[in-house]
């Protein structure tokens, strides 16, 4: 009998940490997540989503968000998509172009609605069940501001090679600055020993790409970059103000707003691939006098008033 | 008795000939209307850069003062396109008025156009230029709406007047509900700017600013397009206030238009940015306000 009881009572504790561990089985819906890097622009953009989509079911259905917060590399991605799927959520959310990739490389039957993905027109994300928005910035007036601020020679481009979007920006910013006779330094981030690059290496101004890896690591580059005295612009918003020198960044709410619309159509019954597709095109420019002042920038007038917003 | 009444009566004669001599004298004296100013305050509607604009007049107002024998001095409007307010707030004898506000000042201020400065490249005249990014997708009039659009300022008649006019000769009457949002930047430069960087989709500005733009920085061209184009006009008027008098007005007049013919006035021309001056016509104006009257007939009058 003991040894009867025994067994049984390892499979009881088995299937308790295991309903335990599970999503709750009983939500009337339950929506995947995966942002492809923890960094503050998808965790904004998250936060609009869950409240525009908590506000347009206002408790008629209950719902149910699993967030997938990988590291940003393959094998977490692509495991984070496998634990949704096999979850079998009714639709996935992605933030960002390797976490969308990642998803629609498993092929699965469910839904799915990317945003935070950089010109999704160039990328490829036009498949069946899948519907979403993504956005654009003009890279070329990153190059143009930086170079009313500082004569450059040389131009940093970060990114990371396994990251799509980010390696797409690098292209376009290489090939602008090629047009413009300026030199470009590649520095390809795979891990938090790649930033040691950027001390070795020579640069003018630093062009930050919408890389998760980089931004998880975005105050020890700022950190190096200001030793360098090296002034760095973003496509991110700098919403912790680690001290980049400029940002030109698509506003993450309200691509947050766009996605729970899409979400909550899918929900209901709407096929992915009635919805349309968008981009978001309008932006923000943001300046940091502090950081100018710090670097020893005086900065021209005429751009300040180019600016959505000053940090003084 | 006799004798002082006789003394007295060539007195009171000898004094009606006097006044009657004076009246006379006074009679065929010219009546002077006219304002013979002191010096003369001239204002100037802002630009992008401020700091740049009065460093360009200031050598022109010292020339002039020269040349007239008046002090000419400047000022800066406080905001483009309050010229008529402006106008009488700063007893103003004249202004740099770009089409819309010369317009206006013309029509309701009864200013006289005097000159207008010839620009680096031999025009003095500009264009009013609807554009858009490459990219956008936008190609035509149809594909603006629900779209963002930024204007220069109410005053303005290449970022505003001729863009209100080009949606009126399309049958929009109402930009609320045409456009997802509209803004005013304040300057050309800042229009072009805001299309460039995506904050907005659709932009109007002039010519000249646009040019100058893209011949400081030709890969701009390889990003916006040109959709429409108004008709040219007058890009800067001098205009004087019609108090002053005709005489100095010329003089005024003459000496700008021949200022390319002196080494002082050449030097002077190349600190303004300018090749030359030449006369103003109030003709010049007719299809400004035609094209007021046409685009905000239907909207709200802006630009006072």
């Amino acid at each position: 009998m003991n040894s009867l009881r025994r067994p049984l009572l390892k499979i009881l504790l088995s299937a308790f940490f295991i309903l335990a561990a599970a999503p709750n089985l009983h939500a009337g819906k339950r929506i995947g997540v995966i942002m492809t890097g923890d960094i503050p622009y998808y965790g904004a953009m998250h936060e609009t989503f869950v409240t525009e989509l908590n506000k347009k079911f206002a408790g008629a259905e209950e719902i149910e968000i699993i967030l997938q917060r990988p590291f940003p590399d393959p094998i977490s991605w692509s495991n984070a998509a496998r634990k949704l799927i096999a979850f079998d959520v009714d639709l996935i959310v992605t933030y960002g172009s390797p976490a969308a990739h990642a998803v629609i490389h498993e092929k699965g039957r469910i839904p799915l609605v990317y945003t935070g993905l950089y010109e999704p027109d160039n990328t490829a994300v036009k498949v069946k069940n899948v519907t979403g928005c993504g956005f654009k910035v003009p890279l070329s007036s990153i190059l143009r501001y930086l170079k009313r601020i500082k004569t450059i020679d040389t131009l940093g481009i970060i990114f990371s090679s396994i990251e799509e979007d980010s390696v797409r920006q690098y292209e376009t910013m290489h090939l602008l600055a090629d047009q413009q006779n300026i030199k470009t330094e590649k520095i390809d981030i795979l891990s938090r020993a790649d930033l040691d690059k950027l001390k070795t290496k020579e640069f003018d101004v630093v062009f930050i790409t919408g890389s998760s890896l980089a931004h998880l690591w975005l105050d020890d580059i700022v950190s190096i970059l200001d030793e360098k005295r090296v002034p760095a612009a973003d496509i991110f918003p700098d919403d912790l103000e680690s001290g980049l020198l400029m940002t030109l960044y698509q506003p993450s709410h309200t691509q947050g707003e766009m996605a729970a619309e899409m979400a909550w159509q899918i929900l209901l019954g709407t096929k992915p691939s009635d919805i349309t597709t968008h981009t978001f095109r309008e932006t923000e420019m943001v300046f940091n006098l502090v950081e100018a002042r710090h670097l020893g920038i005086n900065f021209p007038i005429q751009l300040l008033i180019e600016a959505t917003r000053v940090i003084e | 008795m006799m004798q002082l009444s006789q003394s007295a009566h060539i007195l009171v004669r000898n004094l009606l000939v006097c006044l009657l001599i004076c009246s006379a004298s006074l009679a065929i004296m010219p009546v002077n209307a006219f304002e013979q100013p002191q010096e003369l305050l001239i204002g100037i509607e802002p630009e992008h850069n401020i700091f740049d604009q009065m460093e360009r007049y200031r050598d022109l107002a010292d020339y002039l003062s020269v040349q007239l024998g008046i002090k000419v001095k400047l000022t800066i409007m406080s905001r483009y396109g309050e010229v008529l307010k402006r106008f009488k707030t700063l007893k103003l004898d004249g202004a740099f008025l770009t089409p819309y506000t010369a317009t206006m000042a013309i029509k309701e201020l009864q200013l006289e156009p005097v000159v207008y400065p010839v620009n680096l490249n031999g025009e003095y005249t500009s264009e009013g230029y609807i554009f858009v990014r490459k990219d956008s997708g936008i190609r035509s009039f149809q594909d603006m709406k629900g779209g963002n659009i930024v204007f220069v300022d109410p005053a303005s008649m290449e970022g505003y007047l001729f863009p209100m006019a080009f949606l009126h000769q399309h049958g929009i009457t109402d930009i609320d509900s045409f456009f997802n949002r509209y803004f005013f930047s304040g300057s050309h430069t800042s229009a072009i700017f805001a299309v460039l960087d995506g904050r907005s989709d659709i932009g109007a500005a002039k010519s000249t600013t646009f040019n100058a733009m893209t011949n400081n920085d030709p890969s701009i061209l390889q990003e916006l397009e040109i959709i429409a184009r108004s008709p040219k006009v007058p890009e800067f008027t001098l205009c004087l206030k019609s108090e002053i008098e005709p005489d100095l007005r010329e003089r005024m007049a003459n000496a700008l238009v021949l200022m390319d013919k002196t080494p002082d006035g050449m030097k002077t021309l190349q600190q303004f940015r300018a090749i030359s001056f030449v006369k103003a016509s109030k003709e010049d104006f007719v299809i400004i306000e035609n094209m007021a009257q046409e685009a905000l007939g239907s909207f709200m009058i802006h630009g006072k």
